[in-house]
Protein backbone atom coordinates (compact mmCIF):
# COMPACT_ATOMS: atom_id res chain seq x y z
CA UNK A 1 0.00 0.00 0.00
CA UNK A 2 1.25 3.55 -1.17
CA UNK A 3 0.00 6.81 -0.36
CA UNK A 4 -3.07 6.01 0.75
CA UNK A 5 -4.30 9.14 3.17
CA UNK A 6 -8.15 10.06 4.34
CA UNK A 7 -10.11 11.67 6.75
CA UNK A 8 -13.25 10.25 8.16
CA UNK A 9 -15.52 12.27 10.36
CA UNK A 10 -17.66 11.92 13.45
CA UNK A 11 -20.63 10.19 12.88
CA UNK A 12 -19.99 8.85 9.29
CA UNK A 13 -20.11 5.94 7.58
CA UNK A 14 -17.25 5.00 5.09
CA UNK A 15 -16.75 2.34 3.07
CA UNK A 16 -13.45 1.16 1.59
CA UNK A 17 -13.88 -1.10 -1.76
CA UNK A 18 -11.12 -2.81 -3.57
CA UNK A 19 -9.98 -6.04 -4.79
CA UNK A 20 -8.59 -8.31 -2.49
CA UNK A 21 -5.47 -7.50 -1.65
CA UNK A 22 -5.47 -3.91 -2.10
CA UNK A 23 -4.70 -3.13 1.39
CA UNK A 24 -8.02 -2.32 2.73
CA UNK A 25 -8.27 -4.73 5.97
CA UNK A 26 -4.58 -3.53 6.54
CA UNK A 27 -5.78 0.32 6.76
CA UNK A 28 -8.25 -1.30 9.03
CA UNK A 29 -5.74 -2.74 11.16
CA UNK A 30 -3.36 0.26 11.21
CA UNK A 31 -6.35 2.15 12.69
CA UNK A 32 -6.89 -0.98 15.17
CA UNK A 33 -3.63 -1.00 15.92
CA UNK A 34 -3.09 -4.77 15.32
CA UNK A 35 -0.68 -3.59 12.61
CA UNK A 36 1.56 -0.86 12.25
CA UNK A 37 2.00 1.44 9.50
CA UNK A 38 6.03 1.11 8.19
CA UNK A 39 5.33 4.50 6.92
CA UNK A 40 2.64 7.59 7.96
CA UNK A 41 0.73 8.03 10.55
CA UNK A 42 -2.93 7.38 11.93
CA UNK A 43 -4.43 9.59 14.34
CA UNK A 44 -8.01 9.33 16.36
CA UNK A 45 -9.19 12.79 17.22
CA UNK A 46 -6.01 14.26 16.51
CA UNK A 47 -3.99 11.87 19.03
CA UNK A 48 -1.67 9.53 16.90
CA UNK A 49 -2.71 5.99 17.61
CA UNK A 50 -0.63 3.70 19.73
CA UNK A 51 -2.27 0.75 20.96
CA UNK A 52 -6.04 -0.50 21.12
CA UNK A 53 -8.28 2.63 21.88
CA UNK A 54 -10.90 1.69 24.27
CA UNK A 55 -13.57 3.49 22.19
CA UNK A 56 -12.87 1.36 18.83
CA UNK A 57 -15.09 -1.63 18.79
CA UNK A 58 -13.99 -4.05 16.05
CA UNK A 59 -15.98 -6.73 14.18
CA UNK A 60 -14.02 -9.49 12.49
CA UNK A 61 -15.16 -11.05 9.31
CA UNK A 62 -13.91 -14.33 10.58
CA UNK A 63 -16.36 -16.12 13.50
CA UNK A 64 -14.83 -14.77 16.77
CA UNK A 65 -18.19 -15.70 18.96
CA UNK A 66 -16.24 -17.59 21.66
CA UNK A 67 -17.64 -21.25 21.26
CA UNK A 68 -17.57 -21.91 24.93
CA UNK A 69 -19.75 -19.04 26.15
CA UNK A 70 -23.50 -18.99 25.30
CA UNK A 71 -25.10 -15.90 23.58
CA UNK A 72 -25.50 -14.02 26.63
CA UNK A 73 -22.48 -14.36 28.00
CA UNK A 74 -20.69 -13.53 24.58
CA UNK A 75 -22.51 -10.25 24.24
CA UNK A 76 -22.09 -9.36 28.17
CA UNK A 77 -17.98 -10.25 27.48
CA UNK A 78 -17.20 -6.61 26.88
CA UNK A 79 -18.94 -5.63 29.93
CA UNK A 80 -17.33 -7.93 32.26
CA UNK A 81 -14.28 -7.00 30.95
CA UNK A 82 -14.75 -3.20 31.64
CA UNK A 83 -16.26 -4.40 35.18
CA UNK A 84 -19.70 -3.49 35.25
CA UNK A 85 -22.03 -4.60 37.45
CA UNK A 86 -23.61 -7.95 37.15
CA UNK A 87 -27.22 -6.15 37.83
CA UNK A 88 -26.60 -3.57 35.02
CA UNK A 89 -24.82 -6.26 32.48
CA UNK A 90 -27.67 -8.34 32.71
CA UNK A 91 -30.09 -5.40 31.79
CA UNK A 92 -27.82 -4.36 28.65
CA UNK A 93 -27.24 -7.30 27.30
CA UNK A 94 -31.32 -8.15 27.55
CA UNK A 95 -31.25 -4.65 25.75
CA UNK A 96 -29.25 -5.65 23.22
CA UNK A 97 -30.45 -9.57 22.35
CA UNK A 98 -33.62 -7.86 21.84
CA UNK A 99 -32.50 -5.29 19.33
CA UNK A 100 -30.86 -7.96 17.71
CA UNK A 101 -33.85 -10.61 17.71
CA UNK A 102 -32.12 -13.59 19.54
CA UNK A 103 -34.84 -14.13 22.38
CA UNK A 104 -34.86 -17.67 23.28
CA UNK A 105 -31.48 -18.17 22.37
CA UNK A 106 -29.67 -16.43 25.04
CA UNK A 107 -28.64 -19.65 26.20
CA UNK A 108 -27.67 -21.32 23.14
CA UNK A 109 -24.23 -21.87 22.14
CA UNK A 110 -22.43 -20.74 18.93
CA UNK A 111 -22.50 -23.71 17.45
CA UNK A 112 -26.39 -24.45 17.50
CA UNK A 113 -26.53 -20.96 15.73
CA UNK A 114 -26.60 -20.09 12.00
CA UNK A 115 -24.05 -18.07 10.21
CA UNK A 116 -25.92 -14.85 10.24
CA UNK A 117 -26.89 -15.24 13.56
CA UNK A 118 -23.36 -15.59 15.17
CA UNK A 119 -22.27 -12.14 13.14
CA UNK A 120 -25.44 -10.55 14.81
CA UNK A 121 -24.06 -11.82 18.69
CA UNK A 122 -20.30 -11.03 17.38
CA UNK A 123 -21.97 -7.35 16.39
CA UNK A 124 -24.03 -6.74 19.85
CA UNK A 125 -21.18 -7.95 21.56
CA UNK A 126 -19.10 -5.14 20.24
CA UNK A 127 -22.18 -2.57 20.05
CA UNK A 128 -22.90 -3.12 23.72
CA UNK A 129 -19.91 -1.26 25.13
CA UNK A 130 -21.05 1.57 22.90
CA UNK A 131 -17.83 2.42 20.85
CA UNK A 132 -17.50 5.71 19.15
CA UNK A 133 -15.77 3.99 16.21
CA UNK A 134 -16.79 1.02 14.88
CA UNK A 135 -14.33 -0.71 12.56
CA UNK A 136 -15.93 -3.65 10.23
CA UNK A 137 -13.73 -6.01 8.06
CA UNK A 138 -16.54 -7.49 6.11
CA UNK A 139 -18.61 -8.42 8.40
CA UNK A 140 -20.77 -10.27 6.13
CA UNK A 141 -18.63 -11.54 3.74
CA UNK A 142 -19.14 -15.15 4.65
CA UNK A 143 -23.44 -14.92 4.73
CA UNK A 144 -25.47 -15.44 1.36
CA UNK A 145 -27.25 -12.59 -0.16
CA UNK A 146 -30.42 -13.01 2.08
CA UNK A 147 -28.93 -12.98 5.19
CA UNK A 148 -26.51 -10.04 4.29
CA UNK A 149 -29.54 -7.76 3.11
CA UNK A 150 -31.34 -8.33 6.38
CA UNK A 151 -28.18 -7.90 8.38
CA UNK A 152 -27.61 -4.33 6.61
CA UNK A 153 -31.25 -3.31 7.30
CA UNK A 154 -30.19 -4.17 11.10
CA UNK A 155 -26.98 -2.38 11.18
CA UNK A 156 -28.49 0.58 9.48
CA UNK A 157 -31.23 0.83 12.54
CA UNK A 158 -28.40 0.80 14.96
CA UNK A 159 -26.39 3.05 13.26
CA UNK A 160 -29.00 5.38 13.07
CA UNK A 161 -29.95 5.28 16.74
CA UNK A 162 -25.85 6.02 18.04
CA UNK A 163 -24.22 7.13 15.03
CA UNK A 164 -21.24 5.87 15.54
CA UNK A 165 -17.83 6.60 13.32
CA UNK A 166 -17.91 3.44 11.23
CA UNK A 167 -14.83 2.17 8.69
CA UNK A 168 -16.35 -0.41 6.70
CA UNK A 169 -14.22 -3.01 4.76
CA UNK A 170 -16.00 -4.95 1.75
CA UNK A 171 -15.24 -5.96 -1.79
CA UNK A 172 -18.80 -5.95 -2.02
CA UNK A 173 -20.16 -2.52 -3.83
CA UNK A 174 -23.81 -3.12 -3.64
CA UNK A 175 -23.30 -3.36 -0.04
CA UNK A 176 -20.87 -0.25 0.20
CA UNK A 177 -23.27 1.78 -1.49
CA UNK A 178 -26.59 0.66 0.97
CA UNK A 179 -24.33 1.60 3.66
CA UNK A 180 -21.93 4.21 3.84
CA UNK A 181 -21.85 8.18 3.73
CA UNK A 182 -18.46 8.14 1.54
CA UNK A 183 -16.65 5.41 -0.50
CA UNK A 184 -13.11 4.96 -1.14
CA UNK A 185 -12.26 3.24 -3.88
CA UNK A 186 -8.79 1.34 -3.75
CA UNK A 187 -6.60 0.52 -6.81
CA UNK A 188 -5.22 -3.34 -6.81
CA UNK A 189 -1.81 -3.94 -5.26
CA UNK A 190 0.12 -2.19 -4.60
CA UNK A 191 -3.01 -0.28 -2.90
CA UNK A 192 -3.88 3.45 -3.36
CA UNK A 193 -7.06 5.49 -3.53
CA UNK A 194 -8.65 5.52 -6.42
CA UNK A 195 -11.66 7.52 -5.80
CA UNK A 196 -13.44 9.79 -2.78
CA UNK A 197 -17.20 8.98 -3.34
CA UNK A 198 -20.00 10.45 -1.59
CA UNK A 199 -23.25 8.83 -1.85
CA UNK A 200 -26.03 10.93 -2.68
CA UNK A 201 -28.67 8.90 -1.04
CA UNK A 202 -30.34 10.12 1.49
CA UNK A 203 -31.15 8.38 5.37
CA UNK A 204 -32.95 6.63 6.30
CA UNK A 205 -32.48 3.95 3.87
CA UNK A 206 -34.72 0.94 2.80
CA UNK A 207 -32.31 -1.68 1.84
CA UNK A 208 -34.50 -3.33 -0.41
CA UNK A 209 -36.22 -0.44 -1.98
CA UNK A 210 -33.03 0.93 -2.59
CA UNK A 211 -31.69 -1.20 -4.90
CA UNK A 212 -34.01 -0.70 -8.07
CA UNK A 213 -33.83 2.69 -7.19
CA UNK A 214 -32.74 5.37 -9.99
CA UNK A 215 -30.29 6.84 -7.85
CA UNK A 216 -29.00 3.70 -6.61
CA UNK A 217 -28.17 2.59 -9.96
CA UNK A 218 -26.52 5.86 -11.13
CA UNK A 219 -24.40 5.70 -7.80
CA UNK A 220 -23.31 2.36 -8.73
CA UNK A 221 -22.73 2.42 -12.41
CA UNK A 222 -20.31 5.71 -11.66
CA UNK A 223 -18.19 4.46 -8.79
CA UNK A 224 -17.74 0.81 -10.85
CA UNK A 225 -17.13 2.68 -14.25
CA UNK A 226 -13.95 3.07 -11.92
CA UNK A 227 -13.63 0.17 -9.63
CA UNK A 228 -14.05 -1.60 -12.94
CA UNK A 229 -10.83 -1.04 -14.24
CA UNK A 230 -9.42 -2.57 -11.14
CA UNK A 231 -10.96 -5.97 -12.04
CA UNK A 232 -10.09 -5.83 -15.47
CA UNK A 233 -6.72 -8.22 -16.49
CA UNK B 1 -36.53 -57.17 17.59
CA UNK B 2 -35.65 -54.08 17.42
CA UNK B 3 -31.93 -53.62 16.35
CA UNK B 4 -30.59 -52.62 20.07
CA UNK B 5 -32.13 -55.62 21.23
CA UNK B 6 -30.52 -57.94 18.79
CA UNK B 7 -27.34 -56.33 19.43
CA UNK B 8 -27.50 -56.91 23.06
CA UNK B 9 -28.88 -60.64 22.72
CA UNK B 10 -25.67 -61.36 20.35
CA UNK B 11 -23.14 -59.54 22.95
CA UNK B 12 -25.11 -61.78 26.07
CA UNK B 13 -24.94 -64.89 23.68
CA UNK B 14 -20.93 -64.64 22.93
CA UNK B 15 -20.67 -64.28 26.29
CA UNK B 16 -22.47 -67.32 27.31
CA UNK B 17 -20.24 -69.26 24.67
CA UNK B 18 -17.11 -67.87 25.70
CA UNK B 19 -18.04 -68.69 29.46
CA UNK B 20 -19.91 -71.93 28.74
CA UNK B 21 -16.91 -72.70 26.37
CA UNK B 22 -14.54 -71.45 28.95
CA UNK B 23 -15.92 -73.68 32.15
CA UNK B 24 -16.82 -77.08 29.91
CA UNK B 25 -13.35 -77.58 28.12
CA UNK B 26 -11.49 -76.82 31.76
CA UNK B 27 -13.25 -79.74 32.99
CA UNK B 28 -12.56 -82.38 30.42
CA UNK B 29 -9.82 -84.94 30.95
CA UNK B 30 -7.07 -85.57 27.86
CA UNK B 31 -6.63 -89.21 29.41
CA UNK B 32 -9.23 -90.56 31.28
CA UNK B 33 -8.71 -90.67 34.94
CA UNK B 34 -5.03 -89.65 34.34
CA UNK B 35 -4.64 -86.47 36.86
CA UNK B 36 -3.61 -83.22 35.72
CA UNK B 37 -3.98 -84.16 32.43
CA UNK B 38 -6.42 -81.73 30.50
CA UNK B 39 -7.61 -80.74 27.03
CA UNK B 40 -6.89 -77.12 28.37
CA UNK B 41 -5.21 -76.77 32.17
CA UNK B 42 -7.64 -74.89 34.18
CA UNK B 43 -3.94 -74.67 36.51
CA UNK B 44 -3.60 -72.00 33.61
CA UNK B 45 -6.25 -70.07 32.87
CA UNK B 46 -8.73 -70.64 35.82
CA UNK B 47 -12.31 -71.85 35.33
CA UNK B 48 -14.76 -69.39 35.73
CA UNK B 49 -16.70 -71.26 38.64
CA UNK B 50 -13.74 -71.62 40.17
CA UNK B 51 -12.75 -67.38 39.74
CA UNK B 52 -16.77 -67.14 41.51
CA UNK B 53 -15.69 -69.46 44.23
CA UNK B 54 -12.06 -67.20 45.23
CA UNK B 55 -14.03 -63.99 44.44
CA UNK B 56 -16.32 -64.76 46.93
CA UNK B 57 -13.67 -66.28 49.56
CA UNK B 58 -11.55 -63.00 48.63
CA UNK B 59 -14.49 -60.73 49.35
CA UNK B 60 -15.10 -61.98 52.62
CA UNK B 61 -14.31 -61.42 56.68
CA UNK B 62 -12.16 -64.78 56.24
CA UNK B 63 -9.30 -63.01 54.38
CA UNK B 64 -6.46 -60.47 56.47
CA UNK B 65 -6.99 -58.08 53.39
CA UNK B 66 -10.15 -58.24 51.46
CA UNK B 67 -10.79 -58.01 47.37
CA UNK B 68 -13.12 -54.56 48.34
CA UNK B 69 -9.73 -52.99 50.09
CA UNK B 70 -7.43 -53.70 47.78
CA UNK B 71 -9.48 -52.32 45.26
CA UNK B 72 -9.98 -49.55 47.19
CA UNK B 73 -6.41 -48.62 47.67
CA UNK B 74 -6.07 -48.98 43.55
CA UNK B 75 -8.82 -46.71 43.16
CA UNK B 76 -7.75 -44.11 45.74
CA UNK B 77 -3.90 -43.86 44.52
CA UNK B 78 -5.26 -44.10 40.66
CA UNK B 79 -7.62 -40.58 41.39
CA UNK B 80 -4.76 -39.24 43.39
CA UNK B 81 -2.18 -39.21 40.98
CA UNK B 82 -4.95 -38.59 38.27
CA UNK B 83 -5.38 -35.24 39.80
CA UNK B 84 -2.01 -34.40 40.41
CA UNK B 85 -0.84 -35.43 37.04
CA UNK B 86 -3.68 -33.30 35.39
CA UNK B 87 -3.02 -30.32 37.39
CA UNK B 88 0.54 -30.29 37.12
CA UNK B 89 0.41 -31.19 33.49
CA UNK B 90 -2.25 -28.63 32.63
CA UNK B 91 -0.37 -25.84 34.52
CA UNK B 92 2.76 -26.98 32.99
CA UNK B 93 1.54 -27.01 29.40
CA UNK B 94 -0.68 -23.52 29.89
CA UNK B 95 2.73 -21.99 30.82
CA UNK B 96 5.15 -23.18 27.92
CA UNK B 97 2.43 -23.07 25.36
CA UNK B 98 2.22 -19.08 26.05
CA UNK B 99 6.41 -18.77 26.72
CA UNK B 100 7.91 -19.42 23.49
CA UNK B 101 11.25 -19.47 25.28
CA UNK B 102 10.66 -21.22 27.80
CA UNK B 103 9.18 -24.11 25.25
CA UNK B 104 12.68 -24.14 23.74
CA UNK B 105 14.89 -24.19 26.45
CA UNK B 106 12.46 -27.02 28.54
CA UNK B 107 11.98 -29.04 25.01
CA UNK B 108 14.71 -31.58 25.16
CA UNK B 109 14.28 -32.33 28.27
CA UNK B 110 10.43 -32.99 28.29
CA UNK B 111 11.03 -35.54 24.95
CA UNK B 112 13.82 -36.83 26.33
CA UNK B 113 12.16 -37.89 30.38
CA UNK B 114 8.74 -38.91 27.97
CA UNK B 115 10.71 -41.27 25.88
CA UNK B 116 11.85 -43.18 28.75
CA UNK B 117 9.69 -46.35 29.70
CA UNK B 118 8.04 -44.95 32.97
CA UNK B 119 8.01 -48.73 33.96
CA UNK B 120 12.19 -48.80 34.37
CA UNK B 121 11.22 -46.19 36.74
CA UNK B 122 9.52 -48.11 38.96
CA UNK B 123 12.60 -49.76 40.96
CA UNK B 124 14.11 -45.91 41.78
CA UNK B 125 10.51 -44.69 42.74
CA UNK B 126 9.78 -47.32 44.87
CA UNK B 127 13.74 -46.54 46.59
CA UNK B 128 12.38 -43.10 46.87
CA UNK B 129 9.08 -43.28 47.91
CA UNK B 130 9.09 -46.83 49.66
CA UNK B 131 6.11 -49.16 49.45
CA UNK B 132 3.06 -47.28 49.92
CA UNK B 133 0.46 -45.27 48.60
CA UNK B 134 3.24 -42.42 47.71
CA UNK B 135 5.32 -44.28 45.53
CA UNK B 136 2.00 -45.90 42.91
CA UNK B 137 0.88 -41.99 42.95
CA UNK B 138 4.11 -41.08 42.24
CA UNK B 139 4.27 -43.26 38.93
CA UNK B 140 0.76 -42.44 37.68
CA UNK B 141 1.66 -39.19 37.94
CA UNK B 142 4.95 -39.18 35.72
CA UNK B 143 2.38 -40.82 33.13
CA UNK B 144 -0.22 -39.02 33.52
CA UNK B 145 1.65 -35.77 33.55
CA UNK B 146 2.73 -36.12 30.24
CA UNK B 147 -0.15 -37.10 28.14
CA UNK B 148 -1.99 -34.00 30.14
CA UNK B 149 0.82 -31.77 29.28
CA UNK B 150 1.53 -31.99 25.60
CA UNK B 151 -2.03 -31.62 24.82
CA UNK B 152 -2.63 -28.43 26.71
CA UNK B 153 0.68 -26.75 25.23
CA UNK B 154 -1.03 -27.75 21.77
CA UNK B 155 -4.21 -26.28 23.42
CA UNK B 156 -2.65 -23.21 24.38
CA UNK B 157 -0.25 -22.85 20.99
CA UNK B 158 -3.18 -23.11 19.08
CA UNK B 159 -5.27 -20.37 20.65
CA UNK B 160 -6.85 -18.05 17.68
CA UNK B 161 -5.31 -15.10 17.63
CA UNK B 162 -8.88 -13.22 16.67
CA UNK B 163 -10.20 -14.55 19.67
CA UNK B 164 -7.50 -12.90 21.65
CA UNK B 165 -8.18 -9.19 19.19
CA UNK B 166 -11.15 -9.45 19.72
CA UNK B 167 -11.02 -9.76 23.57
CA UNK B 168 -8.70 -6.79 23.59
CA UNK B 169 -11.19 -4.86 21.58
CA UNK B 170 -13.37 -5.48 24.00
CA UNK B 171 -11.64 -4.13 26.69
CA UNK B 172 -9.77 -7.10 28.61
CA UNK B 173 -6.60 -6.90 30.29
CA UNK B 174 -3.92 -9.24 30.05
CA UNK B 175 -5.44 -11.09 32.86
CA UNK B 176 -8.62 -11.45 31.35
CA UNK B 177 -7.21 -12.91 28.36
CA UNK B 178 -5.54 -15.50 30.14
CA UNK B 179 -8.82 -16.19 31.82
CA UNK B 180 -11.38 -15.86 29.00
CA UNK B 181 -9.60 -16.81 26.26
CA UNK B 182 -6.36 -18.80 26.65
CA UNK B 183 -7.14 -20.88 29.70
CA UNK B 184 -10.46 -21.96 27.87
CA UNK B 185 -9.35 -22.68 24.29
CA UNK B 186 -6.25 -25.16 25.79
CA UNK B 187 -9.03 -26.76 28.54
CA UNK B 188 -10.95 -27.70 25.45
CA UNK B 189 -7.48 -29.60 24.39
CA UNK B 190 -6.69 -30.80 28.13
CA UNK B 191 -10.49 -32.16 28.59
CA UNK B 192 -9.87 -34.85 25.35
CA UNK B 193 -7.10 -35.70 27.04
CA UNK B 194 -8.97 -37.13 30.39
CA UNK B 195 -10.05 -40.60 29.31
CA UNK B 196 -7.19 -41.74 28.17
CA UNK B 197 -5.38 -40.27 30.99
CA UNK B 198 -7.89 -42.22 33.65
CA UNK B 199 -6.88 -45.26 32.04
CA UNK B 200 -2.94 -44.95 32.03
CA UNK B 201 -3.39 -43.58 35.35
CA UNK B 202 -4.72 -47.12 36.58
CA UNK B 203 -1.54 -49.03 34.77
CA UNK B 204 0.78 -46.89 36.78
CA UNK B 205 -0.78 -47.38 39.83
CA UNK B 206 -0.88 -51.41 38.90
CA UNK B 207 2.77 -51.48 38.07
CA UNK B 208 3.48 -50.05 40.78
CA UNK B 209 1.74 -52.12 42.81
CA UNK B 210 3.60 -55.38 41.52
CA UNK B 211 6.51 -53.93 43.58
CA UNK B 212 4.86 -52.15 46.25
CA UNK B 213 4.20 -55.63 48.57
CA UNK B 214 1.77 -55.70 51.21
CA UNK B 215 2.00 -52.33 52.87
CA UNK B 216 0.87 -50.70 49.58
CA UNK B 217 -1.66 -53.24 49.14
CA UNK B 218 -3.86 -52.99 46.12
CA UNK B 219 -4.76 -55.29 43.02
CA UNK B 220 -1.52 -55.09 41.65
CA UNK B 221 -0.22 -56.88 44.84
CA UNK B 222 -2.65 -59.68 44.35
CA UNK B 223 -1.55 -60.55 40.90
CA UNK B 224 1.94 -60.30 42.43
CA UNK B 225 0.93 -62.58 45.41
CA UNK B 226 -1.10 -65.14 43.01
CA UNK B 227 1.81 -65.75 40.80
CA UNK B 228 3.86 -66.75 43.62
CA UNK B 229 1.18 -69.23 44.91
CA UNK B 230 0.74 -70.00 40.98
CA UNK B 231 -2.75 -69.13 41.98
CA UNK B 232 -4.50 -68.45 38.19
CA UNK B 233 -7.81 -68.28 39.70
CA UNK B 234 -6.79 -65.13 42.01
CA UNK B 235 -5.01 -63.66 39.37
CA UNK B 236 -8.14 -64.00 37.44
CA UNK B 237 -10.58 -62.31 39.84
CA UNK B 238 -7.99 -59.86 40.43
CA UNK B 239 -8.70 -59.06 36.73
CA UNK B 240 -12.37 -58.94 36.76
CA UNK B 241 -11.92 -56.59 39.80
CA UNK B 242 -9.39 -54.46 37.09
CA UNK B 243 -11.09 -54.39 34.27
CA UNK B 244 -14.44 -53.17 35.71
CA UNK B 245 -12.77 -50.41 37.97
CA UNK B 246 -11.04 -49.40 34.55
CA UNK B 247 -14.73 -49.27 32.83
CA UNK B 248 -16.36 -47.30 35.47
CA UNK B 249 -13.51 -44.81 36.01
CA UNK B 250 -13.22 -44.28 31.94
CA UNK B 251 -17.12 -44.41 31.91
CA UNK B 252 -17.16 -41.34 35.00
CA UNK B 253 -14.61 -39.23 33.15
CA UNK B 254 -16.22 -39.21 29.90
CA UNK B 255 -19.51 -37.79 31.50
CA UNK B 256 -17.92 -34.98 32.71
CA UNK B 257 -15.76 -34.88 29.47
CA UNK B 258 -19.24 -34.63 27.95
CA UNK B 259 -20.71 -32.02 30.58
CA UNK B 260 -17.72 -29.54 30.19
CA UNK B 261 -17.54 -29.47 26.18
CA UNK B 262 -21.19 -29.46 25.39
CA UNK B 263 -20.75 -26.42 23.76
CA UNK B 264 -18.63 -28.39 21.08
CA UNK B 265 -20.58 -29.82 18.32
CA UNK B 266 -19.32 -33.07 18.75
CA UNK B 267 -20.26 -33.01 21.99
CA UNK B 268 -23.76 -32.39 21.32
CA UNK B 269 -26.52 -34.82 22.22
CA UNK B 270 -28.17 -35.42 18.94
CA UNK B 271 -31.80 -34.20 18.59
Amino acid sequence: MHGASFEVYDQEFVAIVGPSGCGKSTILNMIGALVTPTAGSITIDGQPVTGTAPQVGYVFQKDTVFPWRTVRRNIGLGLEYRGVTPVERERRVREAVALAGLEGFEEAFPATLSGGMRQRVALMRTLVVDPEILLMDEPFGALDTHTKIGLHAELLALWGAKRQTVVFVTHDLSEAITLADRIVVMTRRPGRIKMIHSVKLSRPRDVIKLRESEAYAEEYSHIWHVLGEEFAP
Amino acid sequence: MSERTRIYLWRVLILVVILGGWEYLTGIKAISQTPGLYWIDPFFISRPSLIVKRFAYLASGQVRLNIWQMARSTVESTICGFVVGVTTGFAAGLVLGRNDRLARIFEPYIVAFNSLPRIALVPLITMIFGFGLAAKVVLAWTIVFFIVFFNTFQGARSVDADLIHSARFLGASERQIMRTVIVPSALAWTFASLTPSISFALIGVVVGEFLGGESGGGLGFLIIQSLGTLNAADMMVALVVLGVIGIVMALGIKQVETRLLRWRPEYRKPA
